[in-house]
């Protein structure tokens, strides 16, 4: 039940749109790997997911399973499973029979069907559910019938298209962990589109960035968070400090001073840009050794359990996160340390900078 | 009480008490408790010279009979036109806007319209140039034909847009979903499409048959004088002159009216029974 899926230079444009969904995208999924696909609201996730099922046809390109092509099969016949963000499971139908679907539809007998889907209901834990109709469920409920009747299918890949975006915060920790497990049974190639890096990082092997219909990056998803290929991407992770300079030789020129990058590290010389996450950016005592530049705090909000806080040094705003209990004061003179291993740099890029940190400024944060 | 409720009472009381005072007036008058004529004593009298006439059973098998062959034609028709709308570029648009170009035209009309168009002296015998005689009898012929396609043309556009109503909500995601879980064209219309479609189809279907058998205009205009649909045959004993057969009107009136009662009945029981199973 799984397959190695090689997408190759995937591209669509809707006869109604002016630029293309997905242009050239390349991608290539293991067999029994899982692959988060991440970007923002219309850039291309679910086209790729509908043309690899087979409900639309690429302008150009092709889609292999196990190294053959898979473009000529409807989507009956390709063996590729989905489950969307609705359940959309079908109201007319038992629990029982929506979930024996797939496999008599691969030609098993009712009963054999039937026994089929008992089974993958135990398998998301709702044993005793196949008599009910469909609208007797919940939300949570509906999306596990959902993920069941796929996997019933026995397909070689599973494509998930935000199919928990719709949940709430327990429930969705639920399908997580759940999905956690049928992977460590089952072991489905799987290809899901998320809006959620928390979800990507913790159910996928890789994440895939699409941004504009372009595959921009593909990798662990923590290289991704730390050395991000292009602005693009760093921004769209959530990426917020940025410093503008000039690389030249193995250090990087800027407002800050030299800043030297890791042995190893691949950059062009020329205008740039160095970014760091502000995960990774530490506040050191101003005498501090480690400290590569200093300036005054000029902002720190609350952000989840840590605090946010921005100084300001050599007029460039640095954002950094620190742990709850830091005694923050804004006005403060502090030291700033960049560690080494977390500096990327950048082709410079003319898209908008990411937001300051947001106002009102807290003026002490304990 | 609950709030849909409150909402339809504007609609539901003034239907209900039109309904119940027609069907209370009918009942009494096809009892003999007629104004003018008759006496003060209620009888089953016309309901005995009716079924006695040897009129009320051809008009029931005639009647039963064009709105069978009629609806069925509808929904075959409608069904298929749904699925052109709901699934094609052109079908949307075009087909639409005949469906719904169709459904204010009344029956009078399209009767009318009808007979210019298939009578042996219609717009369509001049276009092919046929000669009297060499024409078929679409019109007052044996077979009813022009009255089962003024049914079948108008009832066909209801049921499209109700049925397209129905299929538009879900059911293209339904039935991709169902492709990707291994069903073809056949298993998915089987399966999916129409399932979705079939309590759509009972409802309208039923309104279509019920509303051919108690339409009185259209087989009055393009039927033929004997025997005579339940309708016309109310309608021609209630105007003639002799005010004595009145109650029979009504008899023959409250027969049709129980006929659509039965229909309607069995079709809610059969409307209640959609469950499929794959």
């Amino acid at each position: 039940m799984t397959a190695a899926v090689d997408l190759v230079n995937l591209t669509r444009t809707y006869p109604t749109a002016s630029a293309p969904a997905l242009k050239g995208v390349d991608l290539t999924v293991e067999p029994g790997q899982a692959v988060a696909v991440l970007g923002p609201s219309g850039s291309g996730k679910t086209t790729l997911l509908r043309l690899a099922a087979g409900l639309d046809a690429p302008d150009d390109g092709d889609i292999r399973l196990n190294g053959a092509s898979v473009l000529h099969l409807p989507p009956q016949r390709r063996g590729i499973a989905m489950v969307s963000q609705r359940p959309l499971l079908f109201p007319h139908m038992s629990v029982l029979d929506n979930v024996a679907f797939g496999p008599r539809m691969a030609g098993a007998g009712r009963m054999q069907a039937r026994n089929t889907a008992t089974r993958y209901l135990e398998l998301v834990e709702l044993p005793g559910f196949g008599r009910r109709r469909t609208t007797e469920l919940s939300g949570g409920q509906q999306q596990r019938i959902a993920l069941a009747r796929a996997l019933a299918a026995t397909p070689q890949v599973l494509l998930l298209d935000e199919p928990f975006s719709a949940l709430d915060s327990e429930l969705k920790s639920q399908m997580h962990q759940l999905l956690l497990e049928l992977r460590a049974v089952l072991q489905p190639t799987i290809i899901m589109v998320t809006h959620d890096h928390h979800e990507a990082m913790l159910l996928a092997d890789s994440v895939a960035i699409i941004i504009g219909g372009m595959l921009q990056q593909h990798g662990p998803a923590q290289s991704l968070f730390t050395h991000p290929q292009s602005l693009a991407v760093s921004r769209f992770l959530g990426g917020r400090n940025e410093i503008s300079g000039e690389m030249r030789g193995r250090a990087f020129h800027c407002k800050l001073g030299v800043l030297r990058l890791a042995d190893g590290t691949a950059c062009a010389q020329g205008r740039a840009v160095m970014v760091i996450r502000q995960e990774a950016v530490r506040l050191v005592e101003l005498t501090a050794t480690d400290a590569d530049t200093r300036g005054i705090i000029t902002h720190a909000v609350a952000h989840g359990a840590r605090t946010l806080v921005e100084v300001c040094a050599e007029g460039v705003p640095l954002q950094c996160e620190v742990p709850p209990g830091t005694p923050i004061h804004v006005g403060d003179h502090v030291g700033v340390a960049l560690p080494v291993s977390q500096r990327q740099v950048l082709l410079d890029d003319p898209c908008p900078a990411p937001s300051r940190v947001g106002t009102p400024a807290v003026e002490h944060v304990h | 009480m609950k709030r849909f409720v409150l909402l339809i009472l504007p609609a539901a009381v003034p239907t209900a008490l039109v309904l119940g005072a027609a069907v209370t007036m009918g009942v009494a008058q096809s009892m003999g408790l007629t104004p003018v004529a008759g006496g003060p004593q209620s009888s089953l009298d016309a309901y005995s010279a009716v079924a006695s006439s040897g009129e009320l059973a051809p008009a029931v098998v005639i009647s039963l009979s064009i709105a069978l062959v009629a609806t069925a034609i509808a929904i075959a028709v409608g069904f298929t036109t749904a699925l052109a709308m709901t699934t094609t570029r052109f079908g949307s648009k075009v087909l639409k806007g005949l469906a719904i170009s169709t459904i204010p035209i009344p029956h009078v009309i399209g009767a009318a319209a009808i007979g210019l168009l298939l009578a042996d002296s219609g717009w369509l015998a001049r276009l092919f140039g046929s000669t009297a005689g060499n024409w078929p009898q679409f019109v007052a012929g044996p077979w009813w034909a022009a009255t089962i396609i003024e049914y079948a043309w108008k009832e066909s556009a209801f049921i499209a847009l109700v049925v397209a109503a129905t299929l538009s909500r879900d059911a293209d995601e339904l039935a991709k979903t169902a492709a990707v879980l291994g069903a073809g064209p056949a298993a998915r219309m089987r399966y999916v499409t129409m399932p979705l479609a079939t309590p759509a189809l009972i409802l309208a279907g039923t309104l279509s048959f019920v509303y051919a058998l108690g339409s009185f205009e259209v087989p009055w205009l393009l039927g033929r004088a004997y025997p005579e649909p339940l309708p016309v045959l109310a309608y021609r004993l209630f105007t003639s002159t002799d005010l004595e057969v009145r109650p029979q009107a009504f008899a023959v009136s409250m027969v049709t009216m129980a006929i659509a009662l039965v229909i309607g009945v069995s079709a809610l029981r059969l409307f209640r029974r959609q469950v499929v199973t794959a």
